[in-house]
């Protein structure tokens, strides 16, 4: 730019101002668009981080840490030593995040319980009262009597679906049979002090907690099978799982991710983001055609003044710069206020949340996870940033066209149209 | 109008005074289906500086190709034009929008101004492409719209003057930057007669007072009687040379 920038951003913004209803319309396109795109961002990340939550409660975790080959092999053979229980306990708890990490130690298999009604094979986890009900929070969703507690030894907390095809209720008692560490069929009887009902059915159907030292003492397991952390939120799962994986011994101790130990949720979220992403793009799009549209007629508009320029002085980069400028502080200008609006927006939706209750049904679950049908926004710098950029890049390269346009004109042309 | 007309000539007499604007064996052509349009053939100028020259001609003649020619805003196809010392032929858009900047000065039919600028603002435009500071454009612009008469008018915004106002403000902006050539395209073809007069006068003693060389595109039987000599453009050639009064 040879010519002094002031004077191109002085015409540029009068232009701006002069044409002020299309510029405010275009505007408004932008504002809606941007302000949209934050409340639609905010949203679903505020959806997933919801999903990732409680479908990680109900399985293992974002962290999971467990014998190498128990994954696949679900062998009680498989497990975690005393020693090495310990040495994951203390990796958790030197984890460097904003809040402390939780971490459940568990002692899974599957079996069999039986009553006088019947047998029915389900998932049998020992547990830390304490731990697992802040980590799980099964004992949230009690429906009848209580989740376990520290003392209890031979108490068993079930699915309500369970209860009632063994015909179980409160203080009714049932026989647990698996087979131990030592390859032994064993049973077990507890007596139930609670049920619990989430909404799934997988869950609801099969899922006995028992205390983690009744299970040990009984299956013949000295450490875990599992030891299930919980980190403040999903974003901080690479950098604990770097940290985690530094600190204990590898090769000894498999670290796996939520992604990876629940591949069907991380699924889901994949799934949801990716139509996120479609929409989004569409509302770009939106955005641009709005731009481009309102930039390039003004410069069809301005045909006899834009070669006026050139006459004057300005070279055809310099006319281009013009226009540019004027698509650059309409994107700006447009780009603030739409933060605002979007942000104010987003505030409404912290204090009540986007109610959705009327759009699905009561409990309704896909991919292992339970629907909150309240909605409450999460802001991911990550992700605003994105946004942004993104919202900035097309406000941009919408303007460049007409620029670019402005700059070929032929001034001798441009002068005379009428 | 009396004038004396040479036959046929292809370049008006050479001058004595320095020169603003030369060309020689200029073209342009215009490259349409389905025959080229031969819009200049073979024009050789020389305009000495302080000049006040019309072309005239019937419509298509070429007049207003010649002179955007002449300011640089379309290329010729063949041929030589020099604005003063200076070789434009060949620069590179850049480089002919400073000659534009510095050297020549321009004056639509249709006004032309910028509306989103004042009075004022359009016409120390040019002086601000030129990096003139503040204080001295204020001055010029000052002492020029009192001469012209339009003291008072320095913050209205083109919509809220009358055409001959208009005009006035585009005739200061085009001298003010001090060109070698004022190129005027029918400067008072959307003027009623009293405003034309008005404004010719104006020219006239810009022409005079500082010097500035003026050429005119025109029709109008008022400016070919101010003007020095006439240069009679037909079908794109220059037909004959008219002085005025001679």
């Amino acid at each position: 730019m040879t010519a002094r920038p002031a004077i191109l951003f002085r015409l540029a913004l009068r232009n701006l101002g002069r044409e002020l209803r299309r510029s405010s319309l275009t505007a408004a396109a932008m504002v809606w668009g941007l302000a949209l795109l934050i409340v639609s961002r905010t949203l679903s990340d505020g959806a997933h981080e919801d999903w990732i939550d409680s479908g990680v409660r109900l399985a293992t975790g974002h962290i999971v840490f467990n014998a190498p080959g128990h994954r696949t092999s679900e062998s009680l053979e498989d497990h975690l030593t005393g020693e090495q229980t310990a040495a994951a306990l203390a990796a958790v708890r030197a984890l460097e995040l904003p809040e402390a990490a939780l971490a459940s130690v568990r002692v899974s298999t599957r079996g069999l319980a039986s009553s006088p009604d019947g047998a029915i094979p389900v998932a049998i986890h020992g547990v830390e009262a304490g731990a697992e009900l802040a980590f799980s929070r099964l004992g949230a969703d009690v429906l009848e009597g209580r989740y376990l507690e520290a003392g209890d030894r031979l108490h068993a907390f079930i699915g309500q679906a369970l209860a009632l095809r063994l015909g179980l209720r409160t203080g009714s008692r049932m026989v647990l049979t698996a087979q131990s560490a030592a390859g032994e069929i064993e049973g077990q009887l507890v007596r139930v002090v609670g049920t619990f009902r989430t909404g799934l059915a997988e869950l609801d159907e099969s899922v006995v907690h028992i205390p983690l030292q009744t299970a040990r003492e009984w299956l013949g397991v000295e450490g875990a099978t599992t030891i299930s952390t919980l980190l403040p939120h999903s974003s901080f799962t690479a950098r604990a799982l770097e940290e985690l994986r530094a600190r204990v011994a590898p090769g000894e101790i498999e670290i796996t991710p939520w992604e990876e130990s629940t591949p069907e949720l991380h699924s889901a979220v994949r799934l949801d983001d990716g139509g996120d992403w479609v929409f989004h793009l569409i509302l770009f799009a939106i955005v641009a055609m709005a731009i481009l549209t309102a930039v390039f007629m003004s410069v069809l508009n301005r045909k006899r003044e834009l070669g006026l320029l050139r006459a004057l002085g300005l070279s055809g980069r310099e006319t281009g710069w013009v226009v540019f400028i004027e698509g650059l502080m309409l994107t700006a200008a447009a780009g603030l206020i739409g933060i605002g609006v979007g942000f104010a927006l987003v505030w409404i939706f912290f204090r009540n949340g986007l109610d959705l209750t009327g759009l699905m049904p009561q409990d309704f679950t896909f991919g292992g996870i339970v629907f909150d049908p309240v909605m409450y926004p999460v802001i991911e710098a990550r992700h605003l940033l994105q946004s942004l950029f993104f919202t900035a890049v097309i406000g941009i390269s919408a303007s460049i066209y007409p620029a670019w346009q402005a700059a070929a004109l032929d001034p001798a042309d441009s002068v005379k149209v009428e | 109008m009396s004038t004396t007309s040479t036959p046929r000539p292809t370049s008006t007499s050479p001058p004595a005074a320095p020169v603003a604007v030369r060309t020689e064996a200029l073209w342009k052509i215009y490259p349409q289906e389905p025959q080229p349009v031969e819009a200049v053939r073979g024009v050789d100028l020389v305009v000495e500086r302080g000049a006040f020259l019309a072309m005239a001609g019937p419509s298509g003649s070429g007049k207003t190709t010649v002179l955007n020619l002449l300011g640089g805003l379309t290329r010729a196809t063949r041929g030589r034009i020099r604005i003063e010392d200076r070789e434009i032929t060949e620069l590179p858009d850049r480089e002919l929008a400073r000659v534009r900047m510095h050297r020549i000065g321009f004056i639509f039919q249709s006004y032309n101004l910028l509306p989103v600028l004042t009075a004022r603002e359009n016409a120390e435009f040019t002086l601000l492409l030129q990096g003139v500071s503040a204080a001295e454009r204020k001055r010029r612009v000052h002492e020029l719209f009192a001469e012209i008469g339009l003291e008072g008018m320095e913050n209205r915004f083109p919509p809220k003057l009358s055409g001959g106002q208009q005009q006035r403000v585009a005739v200061a902006r085009a001298v003010l930057g001090n060109p070698a050539l004022v190129l005027a395209d029918e400067p008072t073809a959307n003027l009623d007669s009293a405003t034309a007069e008005a404004l010719l006068d104006v020219m006239q003693r810009l022409n005079r007072t500082m010097g500035t060389t003026f050429v005119f595109s025109t029709h109008d039987p008022r400016v070919m009687e101010r003007a020095e000599r006439v240069i009679r453009l037909v079908d794109g050639r220059i037909e004959r040379v008219d002085v005025p009064g001679a």
